[in-house]
């Protein structure tokens, strides 16, 4: 009853599908220590060297008392306590930006109309719109502020329509500190929280200096927590004299960049890429014109194909995971533009375990997980930060599962397959569907050609479906759908109409069971 | 594993010992049948239009397909607005409904973000209303149409109640 495609140390065949719960006893031995630094991880987090120091209060800056008053010990003037206070984003900030809606306008204009213009008026076009561009950008800035009152983060915009929003910061699902190429080289960096019910990124606070954004983000993290005690917690760390820079988390993972351009190169449009420069040649030989825009255009479509692996590389690049002292997961990646982010323990709303096919040689697999807020699942989006391990294999894998979802071993969930006669809805690979409700998640496998597994922690579900469609109702089956706010639902792929509804009334008990 | 092929659970009626399904008012019917009717009116006159215009053969062919499905459709319907019904447990709301495709949501008090109450025109003309829960997650289905409006106030003040009793958030 259990998949070929799975580890071998799954449990054997006749494994009841529903195991009584047992008590997690920790790794077992022999595995593999997934805590502590490996030999020779630098220093995790805090700015880079080469961060500009930071520089002076901006004005309107004075050391206001803030909402949990500043623990004892620590040096009077917080720099924390200035956000009650409205405060405004870097001056460089509209240079920054109009520099990157830049990069849009070239790419709008195209080659075609750089071959109608001449290099000359081209950059003429280009030269004024970027001007505009950037006089625009400065308005904004000018009429842009946020500041933090109580338990909110408040942020003015806009000079026609002016917007205010305040963002309830209990709500807060993520933070993430953004830092693109322009950014690094200038000591910014982008804030972005992530709150439920926003399709997007709300409020991208961009840009700040690191360390002020470091500063912010330690503080709205501070009070997004539960209690009064965590809003303290942070700031009476022995790092207070650095203020908000994070201690260094323990590291739990960090991607061997060799691993992740092979798996990368392992992907189908990796493949594409000796058919499409043979595609490429021939056309030239055939036509033998080496017009220069006609080499432009195509090595540009090309891109267009090889991006979205390149984007993986770039931007899984370096890709460390941590934890540090409240438990929350701290990631770190991407070599052209950085990412730092910051998930509370629960927060996390679902892990999607995947097997692509070409990988299967080397026994890797990725694991993501699913943050409410971040939108739904958009191909070719590379917003979506939903790495936990770009690749590795099963033993880290394990390790990670276990971080992130306390108590959940990866190679002893126990799933089952759908009744035979589902055989009929899927004549390849039944065998790789699966579901099981194991102590802590409500695991489902699917899949014949990438293989897939998805963990859904009881307490993080909304609710729970039955669905049953004509065919299914033929062969008495149903699929259960147990959705989390992540977007994504752990789907239980055609079981038995009774088993179906056994599973959505356990599921219901334990989302119960585990909210209390 | 030589399972019959008919289980003995009815897709509608999960739990039939323990749930107490409530109906929608069969006034439903008449308003989705009206709404089918103006669609059915709306393509018809098109396609008389069409006749009138080119005059070729296969016109009333089609102008009769469209009516058979049209008649199919109310069948359907009628049958369908007959197995919507709705469920308050103590924990949370059953929702099921659904004739080809059947569905049955499960949707915790606790997890409920907000509840709408809607009523379009035709529905307000025949005093029914629309109440959907809805949560975090975007996949959650649960809507119940055909409430009378007092009903439909009941359901949504007690929902809050509940909602509030036992938020979770996420």
């Amino acid at each position: 009853m259990t998949s070929p495609g799975l580890p071998p140390s799954l449990p054997p065949p006749g494994t009841p599908p529903y195991p009584a719960p047992p008590p997690y006893a920790g790794p077992p031995p022999g595995t593999p220590p997934y805590a502590g630094p490996p030999p020779g991880t630098p220093p995790y987090a805090g700015p880079p060297p080469g961060t500009p120091p930071y520089a002076e209060p901006p004005p309107g800056w004075a050391p206001a008392g803030h909402p949990a008053g500043p623990p004892p010990g620590h040096p009077a003037g917080d720099p924390a306590a200035g956000l009650n206070t409205r405060q405004r984003l870097h001056p460089l900030s509209p240079l920054l930006k109009g520099a990157k809606s830049l990069v849009v306008i070239v790419a709008a204009l195209s080659w075609q109309t750089l071959s109608q213009l001449g290099p000359t008026h081209f950059a003429m076009v280009v030269g004024a719109l970027a001007i505009a561009v950037v006089i625009f950008s400065a308005i904004g800035w000018f009429n842009t502020g946020y500041q933090v009152i109580g338990r909110e983060l408040r942020i003015a915009e806009g000079l026609v329509w002016r917007r205010n929003r305040a963002i309830p910061l209990d709500r807060l699902q993520a933070v993430e500190l953004r830092r693109p190429l322009l950014a690094q080289l200038t000591g910014l960096a982008e804030l972005r929280l992530e709150v439920v019910g926003g399709g997007k990124t709300e409020a991208p606070l961009a840009y700040l200096t690191v360390r002020d954004a470091a500063e912010l983000r330690e503080r709205l993290l501070a009070l997004s927590g539960r209690t009064p005690a965590a809003v303290a917690s942070p700031e009476t760390g022995p790092a207070a004299g650095v203020a908000a820079a994070p201690a260094a988390p323990v590291p739990l993972y960090r991607v061997r960049n060799r691993d992740l351009l092979i798996s990368q190169l392992l992907t189908p449009q990796a493949f594409f890429l000796p058919v499409g420069v043979a595609w490429v040649i021939t056309q030239f030989a055939m036509e033998s014109s080496w017009s220069f825009i006609g080499i432009a255009s195509t090595v540009t479509a090309m891109a267009g194909v090889l991006l979205q692996p390149i984007r993986r590389v770039l931007s899984d690049w370096n890709f460390q995971l941590g934890r540090d002292r409240d438990r929350r997961l701290v990631l770190h990646y991407g070599l052209v533009e950085t990412r730092n982010q910051v998930v509370p323990p629960h927060r996390v709303q679902t892990v999607r375990v995947t097997w692509p096919l070409l990988w299967r040689r080397s026994r890797w697999l990725t694991l993501r997980l699913d943050i409410a807020g971040y939108s739904g699942p958009e191909p070719g989006e590379d917003n979506s930060s939903d790495r936990l391990m770009p690749v590795g294999d099963l033993p880290t894998a394990r390790g990670l599962v276990a971080a992130v979802l306390p108590g959940v071993d990866l190679t002893t969930l126990a799933t089952s397959p759908p009744p035979l006669r589902a055989r009929w809805l899927h004549p390849f690979g039944l065998r790789f569907y699966g579901a099981g409700l194991t102590p802590d998640v409500f695991v489902t496998r699917q899949g014949r050609i990438t293989r897939e597994m998805s963990l859904v922690p009881y307490a993080r579900m909304q609710s729970v479906r039955v669905v049953q469609g004509p065919l299914q109702r033929r062969l008495g089956l149903a699929t259960v759908y147990a959705d989390t706010a992540g977007g994504r639902s752990g789907v239980a792929h055609d079981r038995d109409l009774a088993e179906a509804y056994a599973i959505a009334e356990q599921l219901e008990v334990r989302a119960r069971q585990a909210r209390t | 594993m030589s399972e019959p092929y008919r289980t003995a659970v009815d897709a509608l009626e999960p739990w039939p010992d323990t749930v107490q399904w409530r109906p929608v008012s069969s006034k439903l019917i008449v308003v989705e049948l009206i709404g089918l009717a103006i669609w059915i009116a709306v393509l018809v006159a098109g396609l008389v239009a069409g006749w009138l215009i080119g005059g070729q053969s296969f016109w009333p062919w089609v102008i009769a397909g469209v009516l058979v499905l049209g008649a199919w459709r109310a069948v359907i319907e009628v049958r369908a607005v007959r197995a919507w019904g709705y469920a308050e447990r103590d924990n949370d709301l059953l929702v099921r409904h659904g004739l080809l495709i059947r569905h049955l949501s499960i949707v915790p008090y606790a997890r409920m973000q907000y509840v709408d109450v809607t009523a379009g025109p035709l529905e307000r003309a025949f005093g029914l209303a629309t109440v959907q829960l809805h949560t975090a997650a975007a996949a959650s289905d649960a809507r119940v149409p055909g409430l009378p409006p007092d009903e439909a106030s009941r359901l949504r003040d007690r929902l809050t109640a509940l909602g509030e009793d036992r938020a979770e958030g996420l």
